[in-house]
């Protein structure tokens, strides 16, 4: 079953100049997007630095403006801000990018972790400090930092806290916006799989933001590939991964690190080839602004954005 | 990971573990002498006024004695007599515990509305950002000492409260458009979107989240205009627009000085009062200054 259905969505940001503060252009961070979301699978969403994963993230989940296009979740559309009831909020939540800033530094772990309980669900101080417990004790950390403050934890143990906050209520739908990308590789793999378990263990879907492939070909069912504010391939991870078909998804693929230093010669020639191929067939895929043209499917989980010729 | 403990119960009491801005602003002062010793000066110059001024009975002090006219100072009256022979040093005290009490109370008045007025415009931007601008920005063009002496004039009986209410509506603008422009950069943080999306309500967000982390700023710019609002408080009186003679403050009994034979020949009367002006407002500014210093770190002494 769907859990989140986006239609076409848009967000542009208005750019204002001259004396009359007068919207003259837009950036189109997010520029014609659609995606579903089935419930329990992780679906990830890969793209360079500006090419709109996060306002897309962001736009879900009701901290950016939508523009244009519909957002469905658990059946309501909830593109206008007043359609989002709270009930509907309680089932998505966020992970943040940046676990240094999403968590208030003047507020103690139990505070900041019994939040969204505190907004949502009148439990006594009693209770209240079990669940949290409870909470910190599923993400890994121990029971007795709920008196400590975010600045005496490790970025890792400062992201599982921002986890344990989001996965407090329970929600249906977990918008993950490069939960991993400000730690260390080391630490990486620890808060992914962890949040692998919880998924298995909650029945958790998530919105897999990355620019990372290697994590996102660990951690993700489906996947689409976002470039400057269009997705450009959709599929599942072996359509991406096996057969990618746009040019840049290509590049993209070819630009995994390989690790087996035997083939690193192999790597290059095969690099230098995606790359002359990229440079010739540019055109091709990308039109006059060079955007990505609408998607096309090549087959029932694979689309691709392909000129209107094909 | 796994901190032992005996850690973990100590962490808890012992305050000096969390970033604490309070303890910062304490070091830095600790750090700078001279703030200290304005520090201590305060503490000990308003302790012995409250308490002082408790004994004193401001009706006896303020009684015209027309055969004790302009006495120099001797061992009935420590700092001598004024044109209507009351006692200066009582007039001192009582002026200062006076003129301290508008200064702190205009500063917590203006303080408490500047702040809650900038954090909301900050926070919500857009519109209601340009909205209360825009009053803010009607307040400060508008003739500041002209419209309290109006004010003043007008209000028939005026009391300590009305007096430090009236001089509060004019001075909050500042610190609105400075605590404003600190929350406009705050509320872009992540923690403040992580309560958005968590469901917390908006005034939740912005007194319980928002607030403590710009606290720091707001305690030292409410110490800068404390300095700045007793001079204000003084220059009003001093020009007669302050309290009239029977509620002595510091303004009093400088205007006093007005009278040119007063000026030139009766130190005691004005000289006590104007020593007191300029050592509070330097002291204030002193711990002002180092509270400032401590709220960016390269410019920290300790």
């Amino acid at each position: 079953m769907a859990i989140l259905e986006v239609t076409n969505l848009k967000v542009y940001f208005p750019i204002k100049a001259g004396i009359f503060n007068r919207t003259v252009d837009y950036v189109r961070a997010v520029d014609g997007v659609s995606f579903v979301l089935e419930e329990g699978k992780t679906y990830g969403l890969v793209g360079e630095s500006g090419s709109g994963k996060t306002t897309t993230g962001r736009a879900i989940i009701g901290l950016e403006k939508v523009t244009e296009g519909k957002i469905v979740f658990q059946g309501k559309d909830i593109t206008k801000k007043r359609a989002r009831t709270r009930e509907l909020n309680r089932n998505m939540q966020m992970i943040f990018q940046d676990p240094y800033s999403s968590l208030n530094p003047k507020k103690r772990v139990l505070d900041i972790v019994a939040e969204p309980l505190r907004n949502y669900e009148h439990l006594s101080k009693k209770q209240e400090k079990m669940r949290v417990q409870e909470l910190l004790e599923l993400v890994g950390l121990s029971p007795e930092s709920i008196l400590k403050y975010p600045h005496e934890f490790s970025g890792g143990q400062r992201q599982r806290i921002g986890i344990a906050r989001a996965i407090a209520l329970k929600p249906k739908l977990i918008i993950a916006d490069e939960p991993v990308s400000a730690l260390d590789v080391s630490v990486q793999a620890q808060v992914l799989n962890f949040m692998k378990d919880i998924q298995k263990e909650l029945g958790l879907t998530y919105l897999f933001i990355s620019h990372d492939l290697g994590i996102v070909k660990h951690m993700c069912d489906e996947i689409a590939i976002m470039y400057k504010g269009r997705h450009v391939e959709q599929g599942t991870k072996e359509d991406i991964f096996e057969r990618p078909q746009h040019i840049y998804t290509k590049r993209l693929v070819a630009a995994i690190p390989e690790i087996n230093p035997r083939h690193r010669e192999k790597q290059f020639q095969f690099r230098k080839e995606v790359e002359k191929e990229y440079d010739a067939a540019y055109d091709d895929y990308f039109n006059k602004d060079g955007l990505a043209y609408q998607l096309q499917k090549i087959s029932d989980t694979h689309l691709v954005a392909l000129p209107e010729k094909g | 990971m796994e901190m032992n403990n005996i850690n973990v119960v100590d962490q808890v009491h012992d305050p000096t573990k969390s970033p604490s801005g309070l303890r910062i602003l304490w070091k830095e002062i600790v750090r700078d002498k001279l703030a200290l010793v304005s520090l201590i000066f305060l503490i000990v110059i308003s302790l012995s006024v409250f308490t002082i001024s408790l004994v004193l009975d401001q009706d006896e002090i303020v009684k015209v004695d027309l055969f004790a006219i302009n006495e120099p100072p001797s061992e009935e009256f420590i700092l001598g007599t004024d044109y209507g022979g009351r006692d200066v040093f009582g007039q001192l005290i009582i002026g200062t515990r006076n003129t301290m009490l508008i200064g702190i109370a205009v500063t917590l008045m203006s303080g408490i509305f500047g702040v809650a007025f900038g954090l909301i415009a900050g926070y919500f931007g857009g519109h209601i950002d340009n909205a209360l601008m825009r009053v803010l920005d009607f307040f400060q063009i508008l003739p500041f000492t002209m419209l309290v002496i109006v004010f003043v004039a007008i209000v028939p009986k005026y009391t300590i409260f009305s007096f430090a209410l009236i001089f509060a509506a004019f001075s909050w603008m500042g610190i609105a458009r400075l605590i404003r422009s600190k929350a406009l950069q705050e509320k872009e943080l992540e923690y403040i979107k992580a309560s958005q999306t968590l469901g917390t309500s908006h005034p939740k967000i912005i007194f319980r989240e928002m607030m403590p982390n710009i606290s720091s700023l707001i305690i030292v710019t409410m110490t800068l205009n404390l300095a700045n609002n007793i001079g204000i408080e003084s220059g009003l009186s001093f020009l007669g627009f302050g309290f009239p003679e029977t509620t002595p403050s510091l303004g009093t009994l400088l205007s006093y000085a007005m009278n040119p034979q007063t000026l030139e020949h009766r130190w005691w009367i004005w000289a006590p009062a104007a020593v007191m002006i300029l050592v509070l407002m330097l002291a204030v500014r002193n711990v002002g200054e180092a509270l400032r210093r401590a709220t960016d770190a390269r410019q920290r002494r300790g």
